[in-house]
């Protein structure tokens, strides 16, 4: 070993007070949610961009969105199951107040998605307070089937009161200005940001702490001055308005519902993004938001391109069965988890190659 | 009136034997291995189209072609419970009922795959398939009016009264009921006490599989086309008669089994009179109120036993 | 909640942002004084930095020495330990498979043991002579280069300091501004709470009168009335069932009493009526607990638990924590603060960042009553602490429970089995058996009671016969 020990001194010395490169502040700065989610945001809309340039399909770019409506259900649902631990099956008819807001605000009396939207959270935190109140009286598998029936609910009342609802493209207006499709697709990809970025914060806030430890032990929450009957509401109350919200903008994409046949407010969708967050890392938003991916996009965007799935379209619904499963079997903790594993398995490999290599160093002196 | 209403009642037969055979697999399954089993419907329907390929394309007998959908019932619950909880790491209550909503989605994509993709086919019922050219109606003249059963609706009852009896009573005097009932209260305990829990399971599984599609061959036969999601209705049923009579018993889900098809039924009765013509719209949604309301009365169902936990 | 709730909520807010503030004040402050030394001691690595590049001859022998030789060497060893480490887990596995490979596994750990002590004596032997060989030329540095380097260290940090005094002061000034703010707002709020029409006697903090707890036809405590006076150690002993861990939980509101009265000197001095209280509301107040199944939130850290603890001192609402404000990070920083030192004052700090899912039965109970110490309380109750623990646990339980009641001054109310630590620790103790008061009074005449022991303590044999 035939080094300078002078620099060695130098470099050791001067280790703990030298500036961070500029790789390791971004490094740094990716740790922030926040940064995450700018970069997020900037990969999705250069999508759209590329879109105009003719570089990737429309389609594509309507998967994408549609699977971030998805998204914005699964990131309230994450909240409301990985952090208050309370089962709810009913996602799928808070989605169908959305939807059947923006019909009827827009559609039918034109008013503006401003109005729809208020509207569409006023009514979602009604109806979140109530089905907070209700589950603090009925618990585990008894809440859950209760809110699939409570979804049932809601879902025959919307078949009963018009079957199949539609919105013009023409009359979608934000701040009085017409916007296209593609627009939309904008305005999803900022609500999405924006709803996760605020669920980041309350996560890794005095709220999230204290859902919780609702979660954990109630008694010991209630010990340490947490009211539970404000956070078991607040959880219910913010994953309906995630999911109003979702069924608001699915209408504003695709226009297009035929509540009596189409899944979307049926056990199905329930189902599937309960899937989603488990598959994806019940307290993780990126792993949700994976799994969402996994679940809804997948078929959409990569496998389109293979034509055996074009044409059996239920191999995909089988694919992701088999893949809810395996995952579950094996991988309890979910996408996150095997993230997480797999970059440890990256950091203990590289550190024993530089033990391997010093240590042959060691025996050569 | 009064025998149009009873006829109505007794029109609701076959969905309470249908009703109670799924909800009181629902809850043996839970009750033996916490776990709510949303793939209920799927596997039903899926061992139904293996009965109307027997019946159809192979011309087999009806009995035995059930029996054979039955059978393949019982795999199938043996392997989800043998193959896929057992061979998995650390999966707690949760991570069962995704992977049978996993195996719902498996379903939903496979039966299409396996049978060729025919989405609604015709089933015969159980009567016409033993006594060709004779009316398929009974006709009780009572009350002033006319009752009507189908035969069909009376077979399935008998079938339901001697399966769910004899299930009933096992589960009363047998071995394997005491097993069944110790494992129901705590698995750990039952363990702990000798009972091989993992045989139990199994055996809960198999029998919820097999009844499922028993029940599922009765929908059908009772004229309802078969499809890979026909038996969803049932399964909410199903699932919300087990909260409505509790998941403490296992009589409560069956008893809930019988009063939401009736009260569906009673409910279409109003339609009769003028004021409420329009009911039948609403009739899903009435029903389905009056189960909330009932349930916020008594959060642990009409026979269950709240758990207090001591601080 | 009553009108008078309300302003006394008001009341509590405006105490605890005051208290908040000045904290902040003094974190801020020691934040700057700490930036400033870490400039200061930075420049001068600098400075040295520059030094010896240009003069490398200058470089301190000793200081090379210990720097240069214990870094390799730690590396070495954290190396060699690496080594042994896979070696170790791959002997295990081929042994788990094969049993008879045993004594050849052991044998080659044996033969790499050595292996690693003979290249060790190598390469410390090599060190040593690389340094010795390159450090020849080395000489002690010039004293006047090395007081000009003192020298301007010492400037760097003499304006530093004038720079960040301006920063200081204005620092000061704000806040203490905000600090009368509060304080005039305090004084208002007081001067609008009305005064609760109870009295107590003047040492007392808590009065238990006539508490009856009924559940249908099960008295779980009947009759039972009893008074703690302010800083002492009040135990409560009886027989399992006799209904301890209930007037626990009455008092705590976690079961409302069929009838009795519970009076309490809260924070503010005044005298309340507990059963008043929601269940959440009783640590603003003063009181807090602990479990008797330890109550830890098992999926956090030992950290967060002790913020979840501090929970009622945030008094933002949900749109500056869904928004982040930084008035949240300011509170967040203050809480974590006083977290940080009540780990430091348990001895939990190692454990600061672990999940408490994993961890030893014993920590989890210290982590319960430190929760307790989160909110500066009046009135500490510990349900059981020690049970499941050994003699010399009981024993540093006991010196912990004397040194929170004279750091704190705060009353502490127990529940215990354990009679040694009953007798040693408490002032007054109170038997209760089938839920009504046996005695009550000091730990001699509480153990000659005989009532006592025969529902308890149990009776000697002469006494027996």
């Amino acid at each position: 070993m035939n080094t300078d020990l002078r620099k060695d001194y130098l470099g050791i010395v001067f280790e703990k007070h030298r500036k961070l490169t500029a790789k390791e502040r971004v490094g740094k700065a990716l740790h922030i949610p926040l940064t995450q989610y700018l970069v997020f945001s900037a990969v999705l809309i250069s999508f759209y961009i590329l879109m105009q340039g003719g570089a990737v399909t429309s389609s594509f770019v309507f998967a994408i969105g549609n699977t971030m409506i998805y998204a914005i259900m699964a990131i309230g649902f994450c909240l409301l199951m990985g952090y208050s631990g309370l089962a709810s099956l009913g996602t799928a008819g808070f989605v169908g107040i959305g939807a059947y807001i923006a019909f009827y605000l827009v559609q039918e009396y034109g008013y503006t998605f401003g109005v729809a939207f208020i509207v569409t959270v006023a009514v979602a935190i009604v109806t979140g307070i109530m089905v907070g109140f209700i589950s603090l009286r009925i618990e585990g598998i008894y809440l859950a089937i209760l809110t699939l029936g409570l979804s049932e609910i809601l879902r025959n009342t919307f078949i009963s009161l018009k079957s199949s609802i539609k919105i013009d493209m023409s009359k979608i207006q934000i701040l009085g200005a017409k916007i296209g499709e593609n627009e939309v697709y904008l305005l999803i990809l900022l609500v999405f940001v924006v709803l996760l970025w605020i669920t980041s914060n309350l996560i890794h806030s005095p709220v999230g702490r204290a859902l919780l430890s609702v979660k954990n032990s109630s008694s010991a929450a209630q010990a340490m001055g947490i009211n539970l009957m404000k956070y078991r509401v607040l959880a219910f109350v913010i994953s309906t308005i995630y999911a109003a919200i979702a069924g608001l903008l699915y209408m504003m994409y695709l226009r297009n519902m035929t509540t009596s046949t189409s899944t979307l407010l049926a056990m199905t969708t329930s189902l599937n993004i309960l899937g989603a967050v488990v598959i994806g890392g019940a307290k993780s938003l990126w792993g949700t938001s994976f799994g969402v991916f996994i679940i809804y996009g997948l078929q959409s965007t990569l496998l389109s391109k293979i034509a055996f799935f074009v044409e059996n379209p239920a191999f995909i619904t089988m694919l992701t069965g088999l893949m809810i499963i395996l995952i579950v079997m094996f991988f309890p903790g979910g996408i996150a988890q095997i993230a997480s594993n797999l970059a440890r398995k990256y950091r203990e490999s590289k550190l024993r190659k530089n033990v391997e290599r010093r240590i042959e160093a060691y025996g050569r002196i | 009136m009064f025998a149009a209403f009873l006829s109505t009642v007794c029109g609701s037969l076959l969905g309470i034997c249908v009703t109670c055979l799924s909800a009181f697999a629902v809850t043996l399954i839970f009750r033996t291995s916490t776990t709510a089993n949303f793939a209920q419907a799927s596997i039903a329907a899926f061992g139904c189209y293996v009965v109307a390929d027997c019946l159809n394309n192979r011309g087999i007998p009806v009995y035995i072609g059930v029996f054979i959908g039955m059978a393949i019932g019982v795999a199938i619950g043996l392997f989800i419970d043998l193959l896929v909880f057992r061979k998995g790491r650390y999966i707690n209550e949760l991570g069962k009922q995704i992977i049978t909503m996993g195996f719902v989605s498996l379903f939903f994509g496979g039966t299409p795959l396996v049978f060729g993709n025919p989405e609604f086919i015709p089933f015969e019922s159980f009567y016409n398939t033993t006594k060709a050219g004779t009316d398929s109606n009974i006709v009780i003249n009572a009350f002033g009016g006319e009752i009507v059963f189908t035969k069909h609706a009376l077979i399935c009852t008998a079938i339901t009264v001697v399966v769910l009896g004899t299930i009933f009573i096992l589960l009363k005097v047998s071995k394997w009921g005491l097993g069944v009932r110790t494992t129901a209260s705590s698995e750990f305990t039952a363990e702990l006490m000798g009972i091989d829990t993992h045989v139990i399971t199994a055996i809960s599984w198999a029998l919820a599989c097999a009844l499922g599609v028993l029940a599922a061959v009765m929908y059908a036969g009772g004229g309802a086309m078969i499809s890979a999601s026909f038996m969803a209705i049932i399964q909410v049923n199903a699932f919300l008669a087990c909260i409505l009579g509790g998941f403490s018993t296992f009589y409560g889900s069956v008893v809930g089994a019988i009063l939401i098809p009736v009260i569906t039924n009673c409910v279409g009765f109003l339609a009769n009179f003028p004021a409420f013509h329009n009911i039948s719209r609403w009739q899903l949604v009435i029903v389905y109120l009056l189960l909330m309301i009932v349930i916020l009365i008594k959060p642990q169902g009409l026979f269950g036993k709240k758990v207090v936990k001591k601080v | 909640m009553a009108e008078s709730d309300r302003r006394y909520m008001r009341l509590e807010r405006c105490k605890s942002r005051l208290a908040m503030e000045k904290e902040y004040k003094d974190i801020l402050l020691k934040d700057i004084d700490e930036q400033v030394e870490k400039e200061a001691v930075a420049f001068e690595a600098q400075e040295r930095e520059k030094l010896y590049r240009q003069h490398p001859e200058w470089m301190p022998k000793e200081l090379v020495y210990e720097t240069v030789y214990q870094a390799k060497l730690r590396q070495f060893d954290f190396d060699m330990e690496f080594e042994m480490q896979e070696a170790l887990s791959q002997a295990a596995r081929i042994v788990s498979k094969n049993p008879e490979q045993k004594e050849i596994q052991d044998s080659r750990l044996k033969e790499l043991a050595e292996k690693q002590a003979r290249l060790r004596e190598k390469f410390t032997a090599h060190l040593e002579a690389a340094l010795k060989e390159q450090l020849k030329e080395q000489v002690d540095i010039p004293p006047d280069e090395e007081k000009a380097l003192l020298g301007r260290v010492e400037d760097f940090r003499l304006s530093r300091c004038r720079e960040t005094q301006a920063k200081k002061e204005k620092i000061s000034a704000d806040e203490d501004a905000k600090i009368k703010k509060l304080e005039a707002s305090l004084k208002k709020a007081e001067g609008a709470v009305s005064k609760t029409g109870l009295s107590m006697p003047e040492d007392t903090v808590l009065s238990v009168q006539n508490l009856c707890m009924y559940f249908g036809g099960v008295h779980a405590v009947e009759n039972l009335s009893f008074d703690v006076k302010k800083g002492e150690i009040f135990g409560l002993i009886g027989p399992n069932g006799a209904g301890k861990t209930t007037v626990f939980n009455c008092i705590t509101q976690f079961y409302k009493p069929t009838s009795g009265t519970l009076l309490f000197e809260n924070k503010a001095g005044e005298i309340i009526s507990l059963t008043d209280e929601s269940v959440h509301n009783v640590i603003c107040q003063g009181i807090v607990r602990t479990f008797q199944n330890v109550e830890v939130i098992r999926e956090v850290s030992v950290l967060e638990n002790l913020l979840i603890a501090g929970h009622s001192r945030f008094t933002l609402g949900l749109a500056a924590q869904a928004l982040h404000l930084p008035q949240l990070k300011k509170q967040e920083r203050i809480i974590k603060e006083k977290a940080m030192k009540v780990l430091e004052f348990m001895g939990l700090s190692d454990y600061k960042d672990w999940t408490a899912a994993g961890l030893p039965y014993g920590i989890l109970k210290k982590i319960e009553i430190a929760r307790t110490l989160m909110c500066d309380p009046q009135l500490i109750i510990l349900d059981e602490p020690a049970a499941g623990l050994n003699d010399t646990e009981t024993a540093s339980l006991t010196e912990l429970i004397l040194r929170i009641r004279d750091t704190l001054g705060c009353t502490i109310l127990l529940v215990e089995h354990d009679m040694g630590l009953v007798m040693n620790v408490c002032q007054t103790i109170c038997a209760i058996s089938f839920g009504e008061l046996l005695a009550i009074g000091s730990p001699e005449e509480i153990q000659n009671n005989p009532d006592v022991q025969k529902a308890y303590l149990g009776e000697s044999e002469e006494e027996a016969n």
